[in-house]
């Protein structure tokens, strides 16, 4: 079979379950245009984790640090249940409006206690200026209110656990380090290099705990798409001439 | 996040299809309330798990994540205060064929809406306004040339949002060194509002004023 056949057959076979789908969707049109958007931030050291969101499971064996989703899941409230090893470490139940976007990030508390805990944050989807990113650092790792620094600098002071802070930031790679709110040191993570991705928003979780060296982060780039326009090459702003007597008259003043 | 069909190799393409074959099975096999679907090809796939045990059993609520209390203020401005007293109305401003269409009414100042908004930590808030024009006189930004070093900008916005700015520079600049010879438009360093105007020498006929006056200020510590 040539190359061409082949795809011809592939276009076919997705076209085929594209069709399908569709049907689905017309069978129940209001299901799927409302559902909103899960997704799963494994923000637990050493764990592999289950994921069941009201009774049916939707990932398995999730690793440290990794983020999976999205999960439809229809607005009003739901129930979400952890697991290791087909042991339940904990459930936590919240609510969904339609066609919202969800983090929802199991994770180790403040203050050293290894149950962990559950903390959704809403992701703004909202478009990000050209050329910019949106930044999102979250705090869900065990250390008390800590400073970020982005290349030396505190950008987001004062973060405590279950809290984050938002920044919109030039498309760069950063040097991002976790210090004490107020002290450049213990480190408790970094300086790691980190690269934002426009047109998106770029959402860090700091997470894990320095005392037992699990400090990590976990990243979840979620496009949304730019807005504002080009660098202007030109602003003409005076058509006139009324302002040229003021313009000479200035002139001589500075000169 | 599913892959172009022409670029994916013939069995992942199979996988890929089959996948959206089975989502598009349980999606025309009716969606049960709680029912829970990957989107895409990326998420792993819950067709076909039986369904649980009844979901009712109450669970602790989440907590959800707040803004911690030092998140940064940053707004679009709505009105520009110079020195005086003197404000005008500010309207976002788009680049046209790489000119930036300022407000038509003298009186306002076109913010440009790819520039960094009021309390971002990088990049030039970047503002511009007629100077005059041939059919309604002086504009507000004629007040640009009497600014000097060390007077005091602020910005306002929504929800009584507001940044004040001490000016550093104003200075005279050719119109075709304005964005190649300045950073007036930078939006990676630290950040300035620049305002802009049009001066230097009026030219009847060969497109009005010769200059940009670029007035050049540093914000006052954090937006409120």
């Amino acid at each position: 079979m040539t190359t061409r056949a082949l795809r011809r057959i592939l276009v076919l076979v997705l076209m085929l379950g594209a069709t399908l789908g569709l049907a689905g969707l017309t069978a129940a049109p209001s299901f799927a245009a409302n559902n909103a958007s899960l997704y799963v931030v494994q923000g637990l050291p050493g764990r592999s984790v289950d994921v069941t969101v009201d009774g049916r499971q939707v990932a398995k064996g999730v690793k440290t640090a990794a983020v999976v989703g999205p999960f439809k899941v229809k607005p009003g409230s739901r129930k979400i249940t952890f697991s290791d090893g087909g042991t339940e470490l904990l459930s936590r139940s919240f609510a969904v409006k339609a066609r919202s976007s969800w983090d929802v990030v199991v994770h180790l508390p403040a203050g050293g206690s290894t149950d962990p805990t559950v903390t959704l944050f809403r992701n703004d989807t909202s478009t990000v200026p050209r050329g910019k990113a949106e930044l999102v650092v979250a705090h869900t790792a065990t250390v008390p209110a800590a400073d970020v620094r982005v290349d030396g600098k505190v950008l987001f002071s004062n973060i405590a656990n279950g809290q984050s802070l938002n920044l919109t930031v030039p498309v760069a790679t950063y040097k991002v380090a976790i210090t004490p709110t107020g002290k450049k040191s213990p480190v408790y993570l970094g300086p790691v290099s980190l690269t934002v991705k426009g047109g998106a928003v770029n959402r860090v979780y700091a997470l894990g705990d320095p005392d037992k060296n699990t400090m990590n982060v976990a990243v979840h780039v979620l496009a949304t798409g730019s807005s504002g326009s080009e660098r202007p090459k030109k602003v003409d702003t005076g058509t006139g001439g009324e302002a040229a007597g003021a313009v000479r008259f200035l002139a001589k003043l500075t000169r | 996040m599913r892959r172009r069909p022409g670029l994916v190799p013939l069995r992942a393409g199979l996988v890929a299809g089959v996948l959206a074959l089975t989502l598009g099975l349980a999606a025309c096999g009716g969606a049960e309330p709680g029912a829970v679907e990957p989107a895409g090809a990326t998420g792993p796939s819950v067709a076909g798990e039986p369904a649980a045990a009844p979901t009712d059993e109450a669970a602790p609520p989440a907590a959800v994540g707040t803004p911690a209390s030092s998140n940064r203020v940053t707004f679009v401005p709505d009105q520009v205060v110079l020195p005086g007293g003197d404000a005008a109305p500010v309207q976002p401003a788009t680049t046209r064929d790489g000119e930036l269409a300022v407000p038509e009414n003298v009186q306002h100042v076109g913010w440009w809406d790819g520039s960094a908004e009021a309390g971002d930590p990088f990049g030039n808030t970047v503002m511009a306004g007629h100077v005059d024009s041939s059919t309604d006189g002086l504009g507000f930004f004629v007040r640009l040339l009497t600014l000097e070093k060390g007077e005091t900008v602020t910005l306002r916005g929504p929800d009584g949002h507001h940044l004040a700015y001490t000016i550093t520079s104003v200075r005279t600049i050719k119109k075709d060194a304005l964005a190649t010879g300045t950073a007036a438009f930078d939006q990676t360093g630290d950040p300035h509002l620049v305002l802009i105007t049009c001066g230097g020498t009026y030219h009847r006929g060969e497109g009005g004023y010769d200059s940009n006056v670029v007035v050049t200020a540093r914000p006052k510590g954090l937006a409120r």
